[in-house]
């Protein structure tokens, strides 16, 4: 059952990438990922003037001997950092046009990211939630986490409807270290209440990553005839759209939402990846660890 | 372009399907569940835009297929014009019936006067044929260009007493055209009687280069009264006065009375008046024909003065003989089989016989060629001279009839037939202890009309080796019953059982009767056929053993109808006119015959043009009406059009197939 998730091609595919390349949080463990601050590693970063208040244990005494000035060593810190996988399973995430539905897919992604952390060492956790929180798995770094996680994104189901904001009063609660949080869900939600209910999260420090997840038809639906639409939120709404609606108003809508959601993200320092459900999983987090490496 | 048949055209409202299936259908839109509607707004369709056709090819598609299988059925044709030169080295066959109806109102002089200016008509160096038809067909010319010698054939055209046969034109037709391998422009000139058509139209079929041009020479039924048939005897053998039946008919008459005259030896005898009712028939019967000695002319006539006289007379042929002796051999202590065979063979009606008995010990010197024919009925022991001259009596044509009882068991074999005798087949009177007739040869003179012996018990019955004789009848245990052997000219006839009423109970059952009477005629040779027979039937003239003798044959004119070197070959003869034959055969058996034409002909109802018009269809693309320089044909487009709707058929399964296979990918 776990191998479900744990797809050898695809993790050797991510392990071949730097996660490491992006996050420095304040950690313990040296190689793996780098601390923004200097801390207590081996690696000499650079040399600074002495300034008053300084600790003199830092104080290069070689260097005073040959100039007569006091300079400070720095050392690169490493550490390990923690990873929160916010998994969204609203009814929403049921829908697929093809073999694999969004909600598949997020287990997928999920899946894999919790696989890497393992892998570097980080402590990850889980949240599901749909319009309220249920489930949670603290991050850890202890023996089995691995499998925890993989357990409870195992029993994640669709549930009932998207809420953003109630949940994400809780996971402020859950967040008391600075981390890497990623979002996946499909945000069928204004762009605006997005960002503002997941921009907390970065207020505290940690670099938030949202995965956009849609299925090909919800980007661009084919349809050759008016068909009864049935929401899969509120089975009560349904419409009747006709192709040309979809083709075209549609569209543009769904476009828009996207580049809403885009630039709100970016301009709130958040990442935000667009994941397309019909494209290999390992293909796409190729590209997005790709696009973080480069911005580095 | 034209249409053979417009009412199928109705079956273009069939095209209205796929304007329904495509246009009109109710539309069902199936719900599809979806992540969410946030970005969907409700829209309100017009219905006009909701009924936009779709699928517009196939739509098309559908539409002309419907169409076309509406156009194709019915039946679409192009007129066009075939010119004379377009079929070169036509010969023009000059048809003209002589068949005994067109005696009536002057036809046939009015078919030779048309035939003639068609022969005038004909271009240089077209060539052309006469023939006569009526039951048969017969070449007047050969294939010339010669005017002269066409315009001599069509005068040479004498009337027939034949009856008009189409069919047998159309088979001398087809022969004509494979054996000069050239199209044939047939003028036919007939009053076309609806009676000289086959039953069976394909008698009729035309081959593909026979272009038929009828015309008919009577457009309606001409009124016709006609002596239908006459029942009489053909032979009788007393003075008393005989009863002949006329069947008077109307064809195409009112209501009238007729009066009928026989005739005898050119004598009336009696005259009556009969009511014939409209279109009908009625009977006169005449009881006072008294027949002298020898063959006589008889007739019945009617003062009908219709426009074909020559079925007004119908005649018959009647002969006076005395009764021919027959030898009825019997054993002294049993006269029981005497009495049922005498008794049968008046009953039968056939005075032709009379019976002379005589006991076995009685016929030492017995002339038997003055008997028709011997029977002997279960006689223990002949005279051995008698049984030497029996054998030379059958070997020049005589006939005997022997019924084997007890009395035969004494002897070793069967009198003159040599039939080994091998024992006896014995039965019980009581219960199912018998034996009855199994297997009858219905094929057999004896028993030809009544062939189901049902009914009769054999008790007994003497097996006997019939050798290569024939078995008309066997018993239910396979034994013989009734053999025939041929002896020389003549024929042994053999019963295994006896003619008493005692070794079985045939003589108490009607089957009894028609069977001594049938045997009787067989064996004393008396030939019942009818008293006039049809113009077209045959007549057999010799006998297999008289090959060298000459046969004389008068027809009603008093000509010979044989050369001298005919007639000492000829096997039979065709009556070719109506009137009496007078047949000479060289062993004395003269005979009268009397023929009429086929009443057929009587009737003078002309076939339907759409009966003529089928006729001329069945050679393929053969003209339907004549005009001069040139013809109208049509060319039938049917096949175009169902090539047509194969290919619709085709695109719209590929291009359906196309839909559905998209729909099915669509979610």
């Amino acid at each position: 059952m776990l191998q479900r998730f744990l797809d050898p091609a695809t993790l050797n595919s991510i392990s071949g990438l730097d996660l490491i390349a992006k996050t420095v949080v304040d950690g313990f463990v040296a190689g793996l990922h780098r601390s923004p601050d200097f801390g207590f590693s081996q690696e000499f970063a650079e040399y600074r003037a002495y300034a008053q208040g300084d600790d003199l244990r830092h104080v290069d005494w070689n260097v005073f001997a040959r100039t007569g000035r006091c300079y400070l060593k720095r050392y690169r810190g490493e550490t390990n950092t923690r990873l929160l996988v916010l998994l969204d399973t609203s009814a929403s995430m049921g829908y697929g046009s093809h073999a694999v539905n969004k909600l598949d897919y997020a287990r997928f992604l999920a899946a894999s990211l919790c696989y890497l952390a393992n892998v570097q060492r980080d402590a990850a956790g889980l949240i599901v939630f749909d319009e309220d929180v249920t489930n949670y798995v603290a991050p850890s770094t202890r023996q089995g986490q691995l499998f925890r996680l993989l357990h409870a994104i195992e029993q994640a189901h669709t549930g009932t409807r998207t809420d953003f904001t109630k949940p994400f009063v809780h996971f402020q609660n859950f967040l008391h270290r600075r981390g890497m949080v990623v979002v996946i869900s499909d945000f069928y939600e204004d762009p605006a209440v997005i960002v503002k209910t997941v921009e907390p999260l970065r207020f505290r420090g940690n670099e938030v990553i949202l995965f956009h997840l849609l299925d090909p038809q919800e980007i661009a639906p084919k349809f050759r005839e008016p068909v009864l639409l049935v929401d899969m939120e509120n089975s009560g709404s349904a419409m009747e759209v006709s192709p040309e609606y979809a083709r075209h108003e549609y569209r543009t809508k769904i476009d828009a939402h996207i580049e809403a959601l885009r630039s709100q993200a970016r301009g709130a320092g958040m990442d935000y990846f667009l994941v397309d459900t019909s494209r290999p999983l390992d293909e796409g987090l190729r590209e997005y660890l790709s696009v973080r490496r480069g911005m580095l | 372009m034209g249409f053979l048949a417009p009412w199928f055209l109705a079956g273009l409202a069939a095209v209205g399907l796929p304007v329904w299936l495509h246009l009109l259908r109710k539309h069902k839109a199936t719900p599809v569940p979806f992540s969410s509607l946030m970005f969907f707004e409700r829209r309100t369709q017009s219905s006009i835009k909701h009924r936009r056709l779709r699928y517009l090819i196939l739509f098309a598609l559908r539409a002309l297929l419907f169409a076309l299988l509406a156009v194709a059925f019915a039946h679409p044709y192009l007129p066009r014009t075939l010119l004379a030169v377009s079929r070169s080295g036509e010969v023009t066959i000059l048809a003209i019936d002589n068949s005994l109806s067109m005696r009536a109102a002057g036809l046939l002089e009015k078919a030779k006067t048309l035939a003639k200016s068609e022969v005038a008509d004909l271009h240089p160096g077209q060539r052309a044929q006469v023939l006569a038809f009526a039951s048969r067909v017969e070449v007047l010319s050969e294939v010339t260009g010669d005017r002269t010698a066409l315009d001599a054939a069509i005068d040479a055209l004498e009337p027939s007493d034949g009856r008009t046969s189409f069919a047998e034109l159309s088979r001398s037709l087809g022969s004509i055209a494979q054996s000069l391998h050239l199209p044939l422009r047939v003028l036919l000139y007939s009053d076309m009687q609806q009676t000289g058509m086959p039953a069976n139209f394909n008698d009729l079929r035309l081959n593909g280069d026979i272009r038929l041009e009828p015309d008919p020479l009577v457009s309606q039924q001409t009124p016709n009264f006609a002596v239908e048939n006459v029942v009489a005897p053909r032979r009788v053998y007393s003075g008393a006065k005989t009863r002949v039946l006329a069947t008077i008919a109307g064809f195409g008459t009112a209501k009238a009375v007729r009066n009928a005259s026989l005739v005898l030896n050119g004598r009336v005898i009696q005259s009556k008046s009969v009511t014939v009712p409209e279109s009908g028939r009625a009977a006169v019967e005449f009881n006072s024909l008294e027949v002298p000695y020898g063959r006589n002319q008889g007739a019945v006539k009617i003062d009908s003065a219709d426009a074909l006289p020559a079925d007004d007379t119908f005649y018959f042929s009647v002969e006076r003989a005395d009764p021919r002796h027959a030898l009825f051999i019997h054993d002294a202590s049993n006269t029981r089989d005497l009495l049922y065979f005498k008794t049968a063979l008046e009953a039968s009606g056939q005075s032709a016989f009379a019976i002379d008995p005589a006991v076995a010990d009685q016929t030492a010197n017995v002339a038997l060629s003055q008997y028709a024919f011997v029977v002997i009925s279960d006689v223990g022991s002949l005279p051995v001279s008698f049984e030497k001259s029996l054998r030379e009596y059958v070997r020049d044509g005589g006939a005997v009839l022997i019924a084997l009882g007890h009395s035969s068991m004494g002897r070793a074999k069967v009198p003159v037939a040599d039939f080994a005798i091998q024992g006896t087949r014995y039965a019980g009177r009581e219960g199912d202890l018998f034996q009855s007739a199994a297997t009858l040869d219905p094929s057999h003179p004896s028993i030809r009309q009544n062939n189901r012996w049902e009914g009769v018990k054999f008790y007994q019955a003497i097996r006997v080796d019939p050798g290569s004789a024939r078995t008309v009848a066997r018993l239910t245990d396979e034994t013989p019953l009734l053999m025939d052997e041929q002896l020389g000219a003549g024929h042994i006839l053999v019963f295994a059982s006896t003619l008493d009423n005692v070794a079985n109970d045939f003589p108490v059952h009607s089957s009894f009767v028609p069977f001594i009477g049938q045997t009787a005629n067989y064996l004393g040779r008396l030939d019942a056929g009818p008293s006039a027979v049809t113009v077209g039937s045959f007549e057999e003239l010799r006998d297999a053993g008289q090959k060298a003798a000459a046969v004389d044959v008068l027809d009603p004119k008093g000509e010979r109808v044989f050369s001298l070197a005919e007639a000492a070959t000829a096997q039979n003869i065709q009556f070719t006119m109506d009137g009496f034959y007078d047949i000479r055969r060289p062993n004395g058996r003269n005979e009268l015959v009397a023929v009429n034409a086929d009443r057929r002909e009587s009737d003078l109802t002309p076939a339907t043009p759409e009966t003529l018009r089928l006729w001329q269809n069945t050679a393929s693309g053969s003209a339907v009406s004549g005009q001069a320089g040139g013809e109208r044909s049509r060319l039938s487009l049917w096949w175009y059009v169902m090539l047509a709707v194969l290919v619709c058929a085709l695109a719209e399964s590929w291009l359906g197939n196309r839909h559905l296979s998209v729909d099915k990918e669509a979610p």
